[in-house]
């Protein structure tokens, strides 16, 4: 055999490892619900409250982050100035922040006893075991993912595009609308498909900023941990949906670029942003 | 290149057996699976032992999937029982007895008096899961004191008691049910609002000795010192729990 033959199946070897590693628990959920006890598992009422809430507050929160992440990737993609450098990171900060430290940290800011917890409280606002409290978990540790992503696909736009435009007479806004926006489509997609998977999965920030309740703001990763030593079969049928909803999102961000040919302008699932 | 391959090789090989063994044989450590309200009592009677505090039918559960351990104590019968049933526990031994408190925040935000002061309007109750054992507990109070009610007021179902305790030291919450350990553990950051005698339910802690221990005398020797010694149940009744 010779050395490149054995180099090249070193590096089959090693994949073989990652992937047997990664897919067997993922084979075992499977393997241990079996096709009857995810029918029954789902047809639970906290299977159905917990998606339910789950999809709710996902949607809300991804409203949240595309409006207002969307404009700031813009401006921090195509302006430069300073102290950017910093803004940037601490966009990206709950990217590498525990998700408990998410959850103190929403807790010290916006609880009854928190920073602003006097005067949400004089304007009659309670967040602490509200859905909008699962909302802000879930944007909380969810926006860097579209954001980050969002930025690298801005900063890979043809920067002659833009000035044609601006040279043919359309302004700003206009630009930003009916250019930056259609040519990063697929970046901005697959940043919002990437953010929305990690928000369908929270679980730290929620249970210690939200709490946990069914149909209120037990979300599915909630209900799994209550439900993991009370009703197993439960606990797995959810687990099992997770699996391929966020399964089927991470293939369509890997195949949907190839269909509509937008090669130049959606850049790997995890581009490096040029500012980090 | 090739250095690397055989650092990332070494490490595997070397780090991997010991992450999952634990510890040498060599200086038994015991490790002991209690349950969330023996947090601050038990590392007081023994320092020296290896703690995994967790609710009781969480650890309940881990042990019956083979987790390692020497000593489980629980919080409630049920699942020393249970264990013992399924031949992965020796006989278990009563040690102490609790009681349940309605606590609140110092500040006490909600104004409660009495347990009945929670049907009034806008309290937050934060109570346990219906298996742990707190939760368990609490539902047994409410149903005894004809306050099933309640639940309506209920904005979280915690894990274990520490979580309940977590949220009512925080202020996130007006009321939660706990032991009456767990206000005198949380130092003055709760009050403890008393439950009448005839809502009371019995709480009765049982440690018992794994099966597949490797340091079974030990681990017996440690539920006498428990059990017996003077120090021992001073310590535990400091802590508020009641020692026989």
């Amino acid at each position: 055999m010779s050395a490149r033959a054995g180099f090249t199946a070193l590096l089959v070897l090693a994949v073989c490892v990652a992937v047997g590693f990664l897919l067997l628990p993922i084979v075992a959920i499977f393997w241990e619900v079996g096709l009857r006890g995810l029918v029954d598992g789902l047809r639970s009422d906290v299977a159905r409250d917990a998606f339910r809430v789950t999809l709710k507050t996902n949607a809300i929160s991804m409203a949240l982050i595309l409006g207002v992440g969307t404009p700031a990737a813009y401006f921090l993609a195509t302006r430069r100035f300073v102290g950017r450098s910093l803004v940037v990171t601490i966009l990206e900060l709950p990217l590498v922040l525990p998700p408990a430290v998410a959850g103190i940290g929403l807790l010290s800011a916006f609880g009854r006893l928190g920073l602003l917890g006097g005067e949400l409280d004089a304007l009659g606002i309670t967040v602490g075991f509200t859905q909008a409290a699962v909302v802000m978990a879930i944007t909380f540790v969810a926006s860097p993912f579209y954001v980050r992503q969002a930025i690298a696909a801005f900063e890979a736009l043809d920067g002659t595009m833009l000035d044609a435009s601006r040279t043919l007479g359309a302004g700003p806004a206009r630009t930003f609308w009916r250019v930056a926006l259609p040519l990063a489509g697929g970046g901005l997609g697959a940043g919002a498909v990437v953010a929305f998977a990690r928000g369908l999965g929270e679980f730290g920030a929620t249970i210690m900023f939200a709490g946990s309740l069914q149909g209120v703001t037990q979300t599915v990763s909630l209900a799994i941990y209550q439900e993991f030593d009370v009703n197993l079969d439960t606990a797995l049928a959810i687990s099992a949906v997770l699996v391929v909803a966020s399964g089927a999102l991470l293939f369509a961000v890997k195949v949907l670029p190839l269909w509509t040919g937008s090669r130049s302008t959606s850049p790997s699932l995890f581009a490096r942003s040029a500012s980090t | 290149m090739r250095r690397a391959a055989l650092i990332v090789g070494a490490v595997l090989v070397v780090a991997l057996p010991q992450l999952a063994q634990a510890r040498p044989a060599a200086s038994p450590k015991l490790t002991i699976l209690a349950a969330s309200s023996l947090t601050e009592v038990f590392p007081r009677i023994d320092r020296s032992a290896a703690y995994s505090f967790a609710g009781s039918n969480q650890l309940a559960l881990q042990l019956e999937q083979g987790a390692p351990g020497d000593l489980f104590a629980s919080a409630s019968p049920t699942y020393t029982q249970r264990l013992y049933r399924k031949r992965l526990v020796e006989k278990p031994r009563t040690f102490a007895s609790n009681a349940l408190v309605l606590a609140v925040p110092q500040s006490n935000p909600a104004g409660l008096g009495r347990v009945v002061d929670l049907r009034g309007r806008n309290v937050k109750l934060v109570i346990g899961t219906a298996a742990v054992p707190i939760g368990a507990y609490t539902r047994q109070v409410l149903r005894k004191l004809g306050l099933t009610d309640v639940l309506s007021k209920v904005v979280s179902e915690e894990p274990d008691v520490k979580s309940i305790v977590g949220k009512l030291a925080l202020g996130e919450a007006d009321a939660g049910f706990v032991y009456r350990t767990d206000v005198r553990a949380a130092g003055g950051r709760l009050k403890a609002i008393r439950i009448p005698a005839r809502g009371q339910p019995e709480v009765r802690y049982e440690i018992a000795v794994v099966r597949s221990s490797r340091h079974k005398a030990l681990a017996r020797s440690w539920i006498r010192t428990l059990t017996q010694t003077a120090r021992a149940r001073l310590l535990l009744r400091r802590a508020g729990f009641i020692v026989r």
